[in-house]
């Protein structure tokens, strides 16, 4: 089995030209968790997590400490906002280079890749570099399952 | 005699100046340069391997394994964490007890363990309750890094070069505690005044969130009490003995390893992630900056360094001490001041073959090499380390921030050691 035919192949993404506060706006509405970010071909230049979002609120300082439960109130972490500033910058600012797959790579080497990385989805490229699709660990997973009923 | 002298003399120079670009790392041009400076004295005839091998100083090297194999087992115990947090709770919140508090803590650990290794693990946990706190965690970062440099000055262990001028001088641990401690004393009280006056603004400010401080546990926070307190127990028997080595002719090397031998066994930890935390680098870069000046000394180039400087024992030696302080300071602010220190210790000894009264030197030598680091963002390690960390914070620290914070309290600082070097001299 291939990766295509496991993927989502709706995917939303948003262009470069996107600033911050418009990606947030993408992620609230479509409940995603990543975000490919592509050029007016929809070839694939990047992507961006939730997480790459949210640590604008909570910044890397945590992973400072050995481990943070001896704090029982992160006090004014809870309620910091980043800068209006901050929101207005380009989404590239924040980008990641893309870990992906190509659409006829194999569903093990996909979830290897994502586990080595730890990515909870993959982009899917065709030839061309261009997006065609978002497998998610969930997808992925699920399916080689399925074969496990299958051959029974 | 020239033809000797003046190629090592070249290895030392160019190796000096790659380590101050820092292009390289310093323990790569160590190796390289010692590697050299040996190869070049078996061709000359001027030195050997043996001569190589008994220019380290094993004193030096000791002192500071033992010390980082015991602070390597004590760092994953949470200990650090626990100060820390124990500092928020009393302080309640209150931005300028927190303050004083934890400058206070950094100082004394300083005194005992090396500058970065205290940096390293007060800093985070600094950020952290800050952050909790919502305050700039910037005045307590350059508070940390400036008073670990000042403490570092107090005692034979606090920092590198002194574990060198003592090893050189034959300073016990008691030396450093009647000339060295008084003036750190009265440095860290100035210190404190003076940031507590630079950072008045940062400092009034309410915290937005004072309560949250009360919901840190200190107990939860230290991870393993077991070993912290074998190791903490095994530290205090050592610094003890430090007191006393001096009675009992034991060198404070051989304390500082049988500390960490001792620890090692009671603890059993795990000996290749404690290995790990050992800061091998430094203690490479030691002995290869070792190797290199005993080629020098074997090529002749000290004898002639001190037949030039023999002009100079005509200074009032008081002057020459206070300049040193200052000459020192400002190099170390600008470059590392370990390469400073073993390129300046045979000077001096030079200096003494002259004639000259050397002791009171080797003071000004400790004052400026540790009191110069605070001077710029780069003049110390532990001031790189918290200016690093504060690039994951919303307030980073930049070297124009630096100028106007650190370079007061080298000043001062300086002008602390210099006037009371000049008032205590007859004691140096």
């Amino acid at each position: 089995m291939i990766i295509r035919e496991c993927m989502k192949q709706n995917v939303v993404s948003i262009r470069e030209t996107s600033t911050i506060r418009e990606g947030a706006a993408v992620f609230v509405k479509e409940h995603v968790g990543l975000l490919p970010i592509v050029d007016e071909n929809t070839k694939l230049i990047g992507v961006i997590g939730l997480r790459d979002l949210l640590a604008l609120e909570l910044p890397d300082f945590v992973n400072f400490v050995l481990d943070v439960d001896f704090v029982h109130d992160f006090g004014a972490v809870e309620t910091s906002r980043p800068p209006a500033s901050m929101l207005d910058q380009s989404i590239e600012t924040l980008a990641k280079p893309a870990i992906t797959v190509h659409e006829d790579s194999g569903l093990l080497r996909a979830y290897a890749l994502m586990l080595q990385h730890d990515l909870h989805d993959i982009p899917v490229v065709s030839e061309d570099g261009k997006l065609v699709g978002v497998a998610s660990r969930v997808d992925i997973g699920t399916t080689i399952l399925s074969a496990w009923i299958r051959s029974e | 005699m020239l033809i000797s002298a003046i190629p090592s003399t070249l290895i030392f120079v160019i190796s000096l100046i790659l380590i101050f670009s820092e292009k390289i790392h310093r323990s790569i041009v160590g190796i390289a340069g010692a590697v050299f400076m040996v190869g070049l004295g078996k061709i000359l005839g001027f030195y050997s391997e043996e001569a190589a091998l008994e220019a380290i100083d094993f004193n030096t090297l000791g002192l500071l394994l033992g010390m980082m194999v015991l602070v390597a087992m004590l760092e994953p115990t949470g200990f650090f964490q626990y100060i820390a947090v124990w500092a928020a709770r009393v302080s309640k919140g209150k931005p300028v007890r927190l303050f004083v508090l934890l400058g206070s803590i950094t100082t004394v650990l300083s005194m005992f363990l090396d500058n970065v290794t205290t940096v390293v693990l007060i800093a985070p946990v600094t950020i952290l309750i800050c952050e909790i706190l919502g305050m700039s965690p910037l005045p307590f970062l350059i508070a940390e890094a400036l008073l670990s440099n000042t403490g570092g000055v107090a005692t034979l262990v606090g920092d590198p070069p002194n574990v060198l001028i003592g090893s050189a001088a034959g300073f016990s641990f008691n030396d450093f505690l009647i000339h060295s401690l008084p003036i750190v004393a009265v440095a860290w009280i100035a210190t404190l005044i003076l940031l507590r006056f630079l950072f008045r603004d940062e400092l009034s400010k309410d915290p937005a969130n004072a309560q949250a401080v009360m919901s840190l546990d200190p107990g939860e926070s230290l991870d393993d009490p077991k070993t912290a307190r074998g190791v903490l127990i095994i530290l205090g028997i050592a610094i003890l003995l430090f007191f006393v080595h001096h009675i009992f002719h034991i060198s404070p090397s051989f304390i500082a390893t049988s500390a960490a031998a001792a620890a090692l066994i009671w603890v059993q930890p795990d000996i290749k992630k404690t290995f790990e935390r050992v800061e091998w680098t430094v203690l490479i870069f030691f002995a290869a900056l070792f190797v290199m000046v005993g080629g020098l000394e074997a090529a002749g180039v000290l004898d002639a360094i001190v037949g030039l400087l023999e002009g100079l024992s005509s200074i009032p030696p008081l002057w020459f001490g206070v300049s040193l302080i200052w000459i020192v300071a400002v190099l170390s602010a600008i470059v590392d001041n370990i390469p400073i220190t073993i390129a300046l210790i045979p000077v001096i000894q030079g200096l003494g073959a002259a004639g000259m009264d050397i002791t009171p030197l080797w003071w000004a030598l400790a004052f400026g090499a540790g009191f110069g680091g605070n001077g710029t963002i780069i003049g110390s390690t532990a001031n790189i380390i918290v200016a690093t960390l504060s690039e994951k914070t919303r307030t980073p620290i930049t070297s124009s921030i630096w100028n106007r914070r650190g370079l007061p309290v080298m000043l001062v600082t300086c002008a602390i050691a210099s006037v009371l070097y000049v008032v205590l001299y007859r004691f140096f």
